[in-house]
């Protein structure tokens, strides 16, 4: 058993006193030790610092090299410009093909020139801008023809009276104008660009508040309150905002049957499918994919049993305990269409008399209420036209498309409105990723974080150099998700466990023993160092004076 | 009906194939049998169909979404899944129901042939069919990880339908769950697989608190195609529930369900005793078989029949002989077997169905209850052996019958056994003989072995052996293992429990097929003191502070001649002080 560590450090320390000095009056009966030999003392010396060199040379980088958690570089800086939007100002420009086939070259050059005039003058937010231009005149006008970079395209044609009208199947506006009220050559302004200004101002008006709803909401913005917006339109905005789901390219809609007893146990959605929802969602084909599955559900009790439902009760009508309406598996996000066959019906406090059939439910899905007579087994296709029709407006809804406009308008709409929020969403994580290596400093960080990020970081500049484009949601897509990816690594998390003070809890009884004598040895070293200084430069004093 | 307005010609032939079926696409049935010692086996089968087109297209109607989903994202083309508590007495119960092939080992079983070319395909797809499954049944199958899944060889066939092409492309996995405890979480999203939820028909009786204090009881669920003689393929789901219920423990009220003595006036004589009388009883207890209502077994009555039965195909059943009388509820017709051994019941579609059992008088000589069916094979396991070193595993396979029974007998054992495959030996006896040993009789006995060795914490032992058994002898089939150690964080939280080693099972191939599984076994492990890491570091550390303090202490020390240097000051102030005790003393 080696003595307590305190024992030899104050023998060592008294022998050490004795070699240098003389010996102490009180323990006269001893013999003083003989003097250390310098070699001895030398030695000693030797062995202090070479244990130090060994602990501090291989001891502490070998510890390091074990103990240490692999941090992968993050583009930390650049990850936090994004955040902070300094990288990248989302501008949304949108083409405007202009078609005026009846005027005269110049004359139309001068119009579009005066009407992008116009538009600069109304428009006062940056981050969406209408440019217009000269479509190239055709010889033969061929229609259905759309150019993909012009998000809309406006049809010229003389006529009696000013008016606008929005083509229900293409992204075309088409305007009449009186012959004499086409702007001459010098003029600065007329009444039909002005007016052609306003309309396409009037026609992009959501758009472009639900944009620059989008900018001034992500934390990146620099100003709080978006800019020129009524509280009445902000709260609309807000509501649609929470309304919709978050982007997925792939949804999975699942159609529901249920029944309070046991009838019907058949219906015809099969036919209803492809005749009133296939066409919207062909049309929706290019933003997102869609699977379906459908299912019947018998004995299936509401959460709510009384026959006049009031708002509240809509809330709790799913009966989440019972219902098998669990998301489908697979990655894609499940929308629920639920048709339930009831007599309920849904009253409104404060309009007598009027009711409804169906509600949304946020960001899951629309349940529609079918009264159906008992003995009838089976639901023909016909019944279902009106849920089914409803299940569209809702799934435009669910999916955050604008509500005003033509469809295929509202639609191009929705995809630029995507790709900007897909932009700032994934600009966000990326901050807070960044945000969160540096203030943990022992996560680790996996090499292919390091990697996510990188993608992310090249997708989110293709995507914010194209936006407006139809290249700009792939791009905001794969950056979104890669974003998300690295910040939801797995193996992140673990290291949070293992903190500091269990390791050192666990090392202490190794640490503490060796360090004592360790570091006793040094000072006592170093003192003896510094004595063996001042008694030779006293030495050397008392030489001089001599 | 679904396609009425058809346009391809598709569309056209599965309406056709729909209307056939669609009267006939759910059936369920419950038979209950008597069985001695005053016990009942009610068995529950509940059956739907879907068309493979349906099935495609993702249309479900009686097929539930939640598990068609899954099948079809994991690429399944049969599934079987059991959950099984309890121990089937065959001594006294007979043959097991459905010949034992509706039932698992104890815990959790799970058998699926599954799309597949390669194997790390096949485990990819078991991978996500085992954790959906897990979510679905809330159990913990995704513990059913490569340790615990096996490919049978020759034990499992696929019960369905299958094209020649499916099934060579189709690999079939085996994973198994001993430790698994079956409760009332995963019988509610059986119920809501059914079509009627429970809440109509035969399942409207199963009641979780009646269901798990059962003695033995066993949920399975089967998909598998099924292609009918000219028609279009269906797929299949089947779920089965079997329990034994003590009826006596069944009928005590819910509210007082202690024990108690039975009051005089209540107790059930023996009254061909010579001394019975009026004021001297033997009571019979359990020897007879009891009264029983439905209401009173299950707890509740039947709620109307499921509508979307089949008219005419009576949902409920009791095996007992046409000389006990039994009284149904009104509104239910009784429809007599011809060979007098059990009556089935139509079900009114609306109103409680109750069944009255009656007490049969002793005296009549009639047959209480029908017989039980003796089974093929008895089957029994046990480890034999002590120590934390060593061990062995006995099996007493005991044929009864007059015939012949060839039987495939496999194991799925843990990694941490380590069999000693040629310690592997039988010995047969003949029914009263004493047991007598002989290799040849052993290489008779064992027709074929299929051994697939563990690999230490990568996958389990699969051992699959055929048997053949002569009539009216025991076979003891036996082999001895080694236990190993296992690392720190691999024992469970309860480690001194022991671990679950899964049941044996037993398929037998002629003279006709059947399953046997025997109990599964507990297994003791050397456990180790789950305090040791921190003790070892703390010892180890202390050791290593300890010489190189020491060693540092002497490598830098001056030596010096035991009467030179210093005294300590403690040691010098101890002296002084003992230097005045005696000085105070003798003042």
């Amino acid at each position: 058993m080696a003595p307590p560590p305190s024992g030899p450090t104050q023998k060592d320390t008294a022998s050490s006193a004795a070699a240098s000095e003389s010996p102490a009056p009180a323990t006269s009966a001893i013999k003083a030790p003989p003097p250390e030999t310098p070699t001895a003392i030398c030695r000693r010396s030797y062995i202090v610092l070479s244990f130090w060199l060994l602990v501090v040379f291989l001891g502490i980088p070998f510890w390091w090299k074990t103990t240490t958690i692999y941090r992968a570089d993050l583009p930390v800086d650049r990850m936090l410009e994004w955040a902070d939007g300094k990288a990248c100002r989302p501008a949304i420009p949108i083409q405007i093909a202009v078609h005026a086939d009846s005027l005269q070259e110049e004359e139309a050059n001068h119009l579009v020139r005066l009407a992008q005039h116009a538009i600069d003058d109304l428009n006062d937010f940056s981050g969406h801008h209408l440019r217009l231009q000269l479509a190239p005149r055709q010889d033969r006008p061929r229609e259905g023809e759309h150019d993909p970079k012009s998000a809309l395209s406006i049809h010229l044609k003389p006529g009696d009276a000013t008016t606008a009208a929005l083509d229900p199947y293409r992204a075309a506006l088409d305007i009449t104008y009186p012959l004499n009220s086409v702007p001459p050559l010098h003029s600065a302004s007329s009444m039909l660009t002005t007016y052609i200004a306003t309309e396409l101002r009037s026609t992009f008006a959501e758009e472009q508040a639900i944009v620059s709803y989008l900018l001034s909401a992500s934390p990146s913005s620099p100003t709080s309150k978006p800019a020129g917006l009524s509280p009445a339109v902000v709260e609309a905005l807000e509501k649609r905002a929470t309304r919709a789901l978050r982007y997925a390219p792939t949804y999975h809609l699942t159609f529901s049957l249920f029944t309070d007893g046991p009838t019907p146990t058949t219906w015809d959605i099969d036919t209803a499918i492809n005749e009133y929802m296939k066409p919207l969602l062909d049309v929706l084909g290019p933003i997102h994919n869609f699977t379906i599955d459908t299912q019947v559900q018998l004995y299936a009790t509401p959460g709510v049993q009384s026959q006049t439902l009031t708002m509240d009760d809509l809330a709790s009508f799913i009966n989440a305990a019972e219902w098998p309406l669990s998301p489908s598996i697979g990655g894609a996000p499940t929308i629920n269409f639920l048709t339930f066959i009831g007599n309920q019906t849904i009253g409104f406090p404060d309009s007598e008399g009027q009711t409804s059939q169906s509600w949304m439910i946020p960001q899951w899905g629309t349940v529609y209420l079918l009264s159906q007579p008992d003995t009838n087994n089976h639901v023909p296709k016909d019944a279902l036209r009106q849920p089914m029709l409803t299940f569209g407006g809702h799934l435009l809804t669910l999916l955050g498309t604008p509500q005003s406009g033509s469809l295929p308008l509202r639609l191009s709409s929705l995809s630029r409105i995507r790709s900007a929020d897909l932009l700032l969403r994934a600009s966000d994580t990326l901050g807070s990723l960044a945000r969160l290596s540096r203030s943990l400093s022992s996560i680790a960080i996996p090499r292919n974080v390091a990697d996510g990020v990188a993608k992310s970081l090249q997708h989110l500049e293709e995507a914010c150099a194209s936006l407006g484009g139809s290249e700009a949601l792939y791009h905001a897509r794969i950056a979104e998700e890669e974003a998300e990816r690295a910040f939801f690594e797995k193996s992140m998390v673990g290291q949070l466990y293992f903190p500091d003070e269990h390791k050192i809890a666990v090392y202490l009884p190794l640490l503490g023993p060796v360090t004592v004598p360790l570091v006793m040895g040094a000072i006592k070293e170093i003192k003896r160092l510094l004595q063996a200084r001042k008694q030779r430069a006293q030495e050397a004093k008392e030489k001089k004076s001599q | 009906m679904r396609f009425p307005l058809s346009i391809s010609s598709l569309l056209t032939s599965s309406l056709l194939l729909s209307t056939a079926s669609a009267s006939s696409d759910y059936h369920e049935r419950l038979n209950l049998r008597p069985l001695p010692l005053s016990n009942l086996l009610a068995s529950f089968n509940f059956r739907s169909n879907t068309s493979l087109a349906d099935f495609e297209s993702q249309n479900f109607r009686l097929f539930p979404r939640s598990l068609g989903q899954i099948l079809q994202y994991a690429g399944t083309r049969e599934l079987h899944l059991r959950f099984t508590l309890g121990r089937w007495d065959a001594e006294s119960w007979g043959a097991r129901p459905w010949d034992g092939t509706r039932e698992g080992g104890t815990g959790v079983e799970l058998w699926a042939w599954l799309d597949a070319e390669t194997d790390e395909e096949a485990d990819a797809k078991w991978l996500t069919l085992t954790n959906a499954l897990s979510g679905l049944f809330c159990a913990s199958l995704n513990f059913i990880d490569e340790t615990r899944t096996i490919r049978p060889v020759v034990s499992f066939q696929a019960e369905g339908d299958h094209p020649n092409t499916t099934l060579a492309n189709a690999k079939l996995l085996h994973g198994v769950l001993p430790h698994e405890v079956v409760c009332t979480e995963n019988l509610t999203p059986f119920l809501k697989l059914l079509p009627c939820k429970g809440k109509a028909g035969i399942g409207s009786l199963l009641d979780g608190h009646k269901l798990f204090d059962a003695s033995f009881q066993s949920m399975a669920i089967d998909v598998r195609p099924v292609c009918p003689p000219g028609g279009e393929c269906l797929l299949e789901v089947e779920q089965t529930i079997d329990m034994v219920l003590d009826i006596s423990r069944s009928k005590r009220p819910r509210d007082n369900l202690i024990p108690r003595p039975i009051q005089g006036h209540e107790l059930v004589c023996d009254t061909s005793k010579s001394y019975h009388s009026d004021s001297v009883c033997f009571p019979v207890d359990h020897l007879q078989s009891q009264e029983w209502t439905l209401e009173q077994v299950f707890g509740k009555s039947i709620k109307g029949a499921c509508p979307l039965t089949e008219p005419g195909v009576p949902p409920v059943c009791v095996e007992v002989p046409h000389s006990r009388s039994i009284f149904a509820s009104e509104g239910s017709t009784e429809i007599k077997s011809r060979d007098s051994a059990s009556r089935c019941y139509d079900v009114a579609p609306e109103g409680d169905f109750n069944l009255v059992l009656t007490q049969l008088d002793a005296s009549s000589g009639d047959k209480e209850l029908v017989e039980p069916e003796q089974p093929l094979l008895y089957a029994d396991r046990s480890f034999t052996g002590y120590g934390q070193e060593h061990g062995g595993v006995q099996a007493i396979l005991t044929n009864p019958g007059d015939e012949e029974v060839e039987f495939v007998y496999m194991e799925s054992l843990p990694w941490f056994m380590r069999v000693y495959l040629h310690t592997l030996s039988t010995r047969i006896s003949a029914a009263s003989s004493i047991p007598t040993t002989s290799a040849e009789t052993s290489a008779e006995i064992i027709k074929e072995i299929y051994y697939r060795p563990a690999l230490d914490r990568e996958r389990g032992t699969q051992l699959e052996l055929l048997l053949r058994i002569p009539p009216k002898s025991t076979v003891f089939l036996t082999y001895d293992f080694e236990k190993s150690i296992l690392r720190y964080t691999e024992y469970p939280p309860d480690a001194n429990r022991g671990f679950d080693v899964a049941a044996a099972v037993i398929t037998t191939l002629s003279p006709r097929k059947m399953n046997i599984r025997t109990t599964s076994l507990l297994l003791y492990l050397p456990t180790p003191d789950f305090s040791m890491p921190y003790n070892v570091i703390i010892f180890t550390s202390t050791a290593i502070a300890l010489s190189f303090g020491g060693l540092y202490n002497i490598l830098v020390r001056q030596i010096v001649g035991a009467d030179e240097g210093f005294e300590s000051p403690v040691k010098s102030k101890l002296k002084r002080f003992l230097a005045i005790i005696p000085r105070r003393l003798a003042g």
